[in-house]
């Protein structure tokens, strides 16, 4: 990591076709709109996992609040549907923007699943288990964010669907209440856990990311890590100065 | 002798320094004076407070708090009156004699458990007539916890009895926490103000505690739940009425709102008796006049004329659903051309009951949420489980082509 970011910041050696001390290149990976959707997202599914979870702690967990427990499951209450409404409509904004926003069109465009995804797979697996020595090249989005990106439209669609039925019970069949209630949890175990396993380790836990990747807050990389993580969507810029415009941010400094 | 569950302590052997052991002793000394000074003057304080009229002299021999025994099934059987807290207590105007009736002989003989219908020599302030809880004990005998016209399918050991429930446990020392005992609410300062007129000290506390006793729940919800479930999540003790265990009331949200002590969370008897419902008259729930028959469950569920405010937009098709999980009986059919050979005693009137109450549709519900839970289950254990070993080879590869280029960029 060390080397990379002295070769990207300052070339000792220039690069073949490159220009003596060319300013250092960003790609970006999330526009404005995408990180703040990012942003709220974060937020809405923390709090709802935080006030979700509660219910199942143990009997005795917040006995020593005396009478503040109330006020404490209250506000779990209140909180959780906040939040919830907070996530529905973040997700509500996300379909607009995939629909009638040109970078949304694009975004939509490139998470579609295609042939290399399946292939991608299977090489990353060789290349995990030691039987390949490169991993394959990724597009913009490998077949992890995809993977990653599809769980979580079922997801939210599932649990937005069973809490808006679990809110407004009186009027429902207590039937699809009990289906819903069970759908609620169920998804809630599976998303909380696939997110730590999945997504914490990709941004956190991982070599070259720990303690964190930034690229949550600033919503771009350095060229050295777009050329290790995403050549195929590196060529692809490179070859189209229409796609230069788009991702391509030169100078900017990498905490901006 | 074991006075109290202190005794059963291990005190751990302390070891001092023999420069220290001196200091030790002479502080520890100084302590047991301070206590014991301590417990002379609380004894002079407390020794003025009103105790029981003991016109039978009982309490020649019940004041001795080691009075009592072992019984054939182990249980300590404690004989011992402590006469401030009886007097304290509701029955406290009322001799030994009144409710344990047929003890002249000492040593007692042929002693007969105390029946709750017996009258009493004390008048009832309202009719002026003697006082009696017959009228409550027939109610009850007709509840569904009663014996009615008898006991039809045995058992009558698993009947609770009036004190089953109605525990005085002022009268056993041990379980005695506090002055009031569980009531930490009752306020000294109402009291001080009747006692302002009333000048009976203890009349007065025995007035005031009687009333605000029936002004709030005696019980909170948990209590009830334990109460309840004493014996209805005795699975052998339900098998053999025909009955299922409770086991699923902790599966649902009500639940949830008891554990965080929500003032308005519901318990059993929130639905089983709303209000309108005594206790005593209880009915099994396929009865028109049970708050949990299909037809009245609206009413229940939406709480009206309760202070509590629980489902109020409740419509038919939400109250006539299950609200406990589903519990044995539907398991029962459900698993039934599986599974037939099951030869638990009692289950033969539990299938029966199963048979008459479970419509299909319910064990159709049930399986659905079943499977449900199953494919869950299996796509929660293998999506994680294939998360987890793609991010541990990830982990490892990753790191191993790290020294790699570290090796590489040291030579």
């Amino acid at each position: 990591m060390a080397e990379n970011e002295i070769s990207s910041d300052i070339p000792a050696v220039p690069e073949e076709t490159e220009p003596l001390n060319p300013p250092p290149r960003y790609f970006v990976r999330l526009n404005p709109s995408e990180k703040v959707q990012h942003m709220l997202f974060v937020i809405s599914f923390f709090m709802l996992a935080l006030t979700g979870l509660m219910l199942w702690l143990p009997e005795r967990t917040f006995h020593f609040l005396g009478s503040t427990q109330e006020s404490v499951f209250f506000f779990r209450s209140l909180l959780h549907r906040i939040f919830g409404t907070v996530m529905m409509l973040v997700c509500a904004y996300h379909v607009y923007y995939l629909i009638f926003r040109p970078a949304g069109r694009r975004w939509l465009r490139d998470m579609m699943v295609r042939k290399k995804d399946i292939t991608d797979f299977f090489y990353n697996m060789l290349y995990l288990v030691g039987i390949r020595d490169e991993p394959p090249e990724f597009d913009r989005f490998s077949y992890k964010h995809k993977m990653e990106y599809g769980a979580l439209i079922a997801g939210t669609t599932l649990m937005s669907v069973t809490g808006l039925i679990l809110w407004s019970e009186s009027y429902w069949d207590k039937f699809l209440i009990d289906v819903s209630a069970l759908i609620h949890g169920m998804e809630a175990i599976l998303a909380c856990l696939a997110v730590m396993v999945w997504h914490l380790y990709e941004v956190h836990l991982r070599p070259h990311k720990f303690p964190i990747d930034n690229m949550w807050l600033t919503g771009i990389i350095d060229e050295a890590e777009m050329k290790e993580e995403y050549p195929f969507h590196y060529k692809k810029i490179m070859s189209d100065p229409e796609l230069q415009k788009i991702y391509v941010r030169e100078g900017l400094k990498q905490d901006g | 002798m074991r006075l109290s569950r202190g005794d059963d302590m291990v005190y751990p052997d302390f070891q001092f320094h023999s420069a220290t052991r001196g200091m030790v002793a002479v502080f520890l000394k100084l302590i047991f004076l301070a206590v014991f000074g301590l417990l002379f003057l609380a004894g002079i304080v407390f020794a003025q407070t009103e105790a029981a009229p003991d016109e039978e002299n009982c309490l020649i021999c019940h004041r001795y708090p080691v009075l009592g025994r072992y019984d054939e099934n182990g249980n300590r059987r404690v004989y011992y009156i402590n006469d401030q807290l009886y007097a304290n207590s509701v029955h406290g105007k009322l001799r030994c004699k009144s409710c344990h009736v047929d003890l002249d002989k000492i040593p007692h003989e042929n002693v007969k458990k105390v029946d709750c219908s017996t009258q009493c020599h004390i008048k009832d302030p309202s009719s002026n007539r003697e006082f009696s809880h017959k009228n409550m004990v027939q109610k009850y005998q007709h509840s569904v916890h009663g014996m009615g016209a008898g006991e039809p399918n045995g058992f009558p050991e698993d009947r609770p009895t009036c004190t089953y429930c109605h525990g005085n446990e002022t009268y056993n020392p041990y379980a005695y926490a506090g002055f009031w005992g569980k009531s930490e609410e009752l306020s000294r300062e109402t009291l001080a103000r009747c006692q302002g007129c009333h000048t009976d000290k203890t009349w007065t506390k025995k007035i005031y505690a009687h009333f605000t006793h029936r002004m709030r729940r005696r019980r909170n919800q948990d209590e009830i739940i334990k109460l309840c479930t004493s014996c209805h999540e005795d699975e052998k003790k339900m098998e053999r009425h025909g009955l299922e265990a409770v086991s699923t009331f902790k599966d649902t949200f009500h639940w949830t709102l008891v554990k965080y002590d929500v003032q308005n969370a519901p318990d059993c008897i929130t639905c089983h008796i709303p209000v309108g419902y005594t206790t005593h008259e209880i009915q099994p729930r396929t009865d028109p006049v049970s708050p949990v028959y299909k037809e009245n469950r609206i009413k229940t569920c939406s709480n009206q004329g309760g202070i509590q405010t629980c489902h109020p937009a409740a419509t038919m098709k939400f109250a006539e659903g299950r609200v406990h999980a589903y519990g044995t009986k539907v398991q029962l059919l459900a698993d039934e051309d599986v599974a037939t050979a099951k030869t638990r005693e009692g289950e033969p009137l539990l299938m029966a009951r199963a048979r008459e109450e479970i419509s299909a549709e319910e064990v159709f519900h049930y399986k659905v949420l079943s499977w449900i839970s199953l494919i869950y289950k299996i796509l929660i254990a293998g999506v994680i489980g294939f998360m987890s070993v793609h991010q541990l080879l990830d982990f490892r590869r990753t790191r191993k082509k790290n020294k790699k280029e570290a090796n590489h960029g040291g030579k």
